[in-house]
């Protein structure tokens, strides 16, 4: 009996000392995301933060570098509904996603409209979904032609406007160096998401797009469609880019590109800096960067790229983990961003700072890009339908004796098979 | 009596429970989702019961019967090749001579590396510009260089050579085990009767080591029929869908598209491939023990 009373007596201090020590020292937040090269992405920003908020701690969970893969990491938390992560990093192509599961918070209430009209439209447009916003846009991208500016000018051609120029300039080099190591383009058409901005940019600059976003149709089977994908892998695949690129991601197809064995190569805005870089690149001060090529008769079309920030539904924080996300995405931090790591900041503000334009001269410049950058299409079934786009890309790329437009038709059916299910969505 | 089989019990029941809520549980989950039609991303839909449609859509699904001959491509190819390689190797490292610990303890070394490092590893080697694959093949002629993990008839061919280095040393470990309880009169006999090397391999070691062969065959078969962690790392089940195995199929599905319940019908059928393929080894090892014993 004696023992018993003491033992509920010790349970119960017990309990309450866990009580007093959650009131103390408030858990820290948790952010996941992926890992920088530089601390100026998110240590610096984050020692700021915790130096502004005196007994907060920002706990940052280091996720894979691969979109795909930090997709998979993410969502697997959030289905779980994990109270241990309240901020994290959402691609561009997500927000429809999680705020269609009901797993990322609605920020309405804290991110007002003429704070929203601060960004650049694009990528606000694409963290809406059904008259809300879930995430505030860190920086963008969009899809860049980077050439090499000495071998052009040594042969007297101008850079590319279309993309039969592109083959044709690559062709004359390629022929005249005689280097058996040089390639004529680089770009990534591994089976991944990479493979979907690729093919999204000669697809649009063809008039042509992936689905119709209104009528909730596949439109890989439609002409200019076709026509584009049986440009690349006529002209491009096998022809000035070796087939190796059809296992590349960003980080090969750049390597090839600053070891200088490529004239021209697609990525994103981060490739300036890392091929000026004469540490890193061969090809310092030889790149030249330029929007991206279009058929006779299209527009040149860049894949919107890009990572927001969002707070977790089942985060205990939201309003610590707001206070968190608009210090990271405030004009100050975007600008230190921008100047520590050269990421194109999304603040519109930023493209006309005197400061940044000093360092980042090129930005300016892109500022159209990114205004005319072309997302892909939202919907919260993105991810089955890229993996159908990824599979009939890859196919129609890696097996050249196979008939695209059949291809085409069965990944259209396939397509519209899982539009379907989102076409009686019902109203918010 | 019967209080030593409720003691028995006892003992047995945290296994029981261990056993059940972690083997036994997922499975019949797996089960039970497979008939349902939920949708992760579009919850509206909600847990919808839809019987065997999941099932029936498999079995008409394009991409899953291309995933389920690759995946049997990869079983028929790499068993044959891990029982051979492995059986010299154990033959090898049962023979007495110096160095044999050493030599043992390296041969294990590939089936000790973590696989998401060793197929890190077997992917910069198949690089097209910097592996030492092309290196070894065609030196510095960059013109012939081969890009194996962007062809679609080379990179199921890159994660059987990654599969065979790194489970051959396990397939050698059970067969040592086999070999080393081998009876020495047994060859001594076999000499004195006058066999040969080949004789005594043939009528007297390859016999006695079936039961050993046998377990390693099943364990491979269920290995190599859920293959995952190569394909992830190396190709991500490209080109073209050429290294898209089943168990990669069904994670993209349920942990990438959030279609659990289509996702579950695959994991389902992966598990039944395996459940076959099992008792019918099962059926012959015991066979063969029996055999064994008559003898």
């Amino acid at each position: 009996m004696f023992r018993a009373k003491n033992l509920c007596r010790i349970a119960a201090l017990l309990f309450l000392c866990s009580l007093g020590n959650s009131f103390a020292a408030e858990s820290p937040l948790r952010f996941v995301t992926w890992k920088s090269e530089t601390a100026q992405m998110w240590d610096q920003p984050i020692a700021d933060f915790e130096k502004q908020n005196p007994g907060v701690k920002v706990i940052r969970e280091i996720g894979p570098q691969s979109s795909t893969q930090l997709h998979d990491l993410i969502t697997q938390k959030l289905k779980n509904r994990d109270t241990e992560m309240d901020v994290f990093v959402m691609d561009v192509i997500w927000p429809a996603e999680f705020a269609s599961a009901g797993w990322a918070l609605p920020l309405d209430r804290f991110f007002a409209l003429a704070e929203q009209k601060q960004f650049l439209d694009a990528p606000i447009r694409a963290n809406r979904y059904r008259d809300q916003i879930f995430g505030v846009p860190l920086f963008v991208d969009a899809g860049l032609l980077y050439y090499r500016k000495d071998l052009l000018e040594k042969y007297r051609i101008p850079p590319p406007r279309t993309w039969p120029e592109l083959v044709q300039g690559a062709k004359t080099i390629l022929a005249k160096e005689k280097d058996p190591q040089l390639v004529g383009f680089s770009g990534q058409f591994k089976q991944y998401e990479g493979l979907i901005c690729n093919m999204m940019e000669y697809i649009v600059s063809n008039r042509g797009n992936l689905w119709d976003d209104q009528k909730l149709v596949s439109t890989l089977n439609q002409p200019p469609a076709l026509a584009a994908v049986r440009f690349v892998r006529d002209h491009i695949i096998g022809e000035i880019a070796h087939r190796g690129v059809l296992a590349y991601e960003e980080p090969e197809s750049l390597v090839l590109f600053t070891e200088g064995k490529a004239i021209f190569h697609r990525n994103w805005p981060y490739a300036w800096s890392v091929a000026n870089d004469s540490q890193s690149s061969k090809i310092a001060g030889k790149v030249g960067m330029m929007p991206l090529p279009y058929f006779p008769g299209g527009k040149g079309a860049a894949a919107l790229g890009g990572w927001q920030l969002a707070i977790s539904r089942f985060s205990k924080k939201s309003e610590l983990a707001w206070r968190f996300v608009s210090f990271m995405t405030s004009h100050a931090m975007q600008k230190r961003i921008t100047l520590g790591t050269g990421r194109a900041p999304a603040r519109a503000a930023l493209y006309t700072d005197r400061e940044v334009l000093d360092q980042l001269p090129q930005l300016g410049s892109l500022l159209e890009t990114f205004k005319q950058a072309v997302p892909r299409p939202i919907t919260p079934v993105y991810v089955p339908l890229s993996n159908i786009m990824q599979r009939y890309f890859s196919s129609v790329l890696a097996l050249p004796d196979t008939n695209i437009d059949k291809r085409a038709a069965f990944a259209a059916r396939d397509m519209d098979r899982v539009l379907d299910l989102v076409r009686e969505a019902p109203a918010p | 009596m019967r209080s030593s089989h409720r003691l028995a019990f006892l003992f047995l029941l945290p296994s029981l429970i261990f056993v059940g809520l972690f083997a036994f549980y997922p499975i019949f989950e797996s089960f039970r989702l497979s008939f349902y039609r939920s949708i992760l991303t579009l919850p509206w839909l909600g847990q919808k019961m839809v019987g065997w449609e999941n099932y029936t859509d498999l079995w008409t699904d394009p991409v899953a019967a291309q995933s389920l001959r690759t995946t049997l491509f990869f079983v028929v190819t790499t068993i044959p090749l891990e029982l051979g390689i492995g059986l010299g190797m154990a033959l090898v490292m049962n023979e007495v001579f110096r160095g044999r610990g050493l030599l043992r303890a390296v041969v294990l070394i590939p089936w000790a590396i973590p696989t998401v490092v060793s197929s890190q590893m077997w992917r910069f080697i198949f690089n097209d510009r910097y592996g030492l694959f092309n290196f070894v093949l065609f030196g510095g002629d960059a013109s012939r260089y081969l890009a194996p993990l962007a062809d679609p008839i080379l990179a199921p061919m890159t994660i059987i050579v990654a599969e065979v280095w790194k489970t051959a040393p396990f397939v050698a470990l059970i067969v040592l085990a086999g070999l080393q309880t081998i009876p020495d009169e047994l060859y001594e006999a076999a000499s004195i009767d006058g066999a040969t090397a080949w004789q005594q391999f043939r009528h007297v070691t390859l016999p006695l080591l079936r039961p050993a062969l046998l377990l390693a065959l099943l364990f491979r078969t269920i290995d190599a029929l859920r293959v995952f962690d190569l394909v992830f790392v190396m190709t991500q089940g490209g080109p073209a869908d050429a290294t898209n195995v089943l168990s990669f199929y069904g994670y993209k599905k349920i942990f990438a598209e959030g279609m659990v319940g289509y996702g579950s019908a695959i994991a389902v059928g992966v598990f039944l491939v395996s459940l076959i393929l099992s008792l019918v080894y099962l059926q012959i090892l015991k066979s063969s023990r029996l055999e064994g014993t008559a003898r």
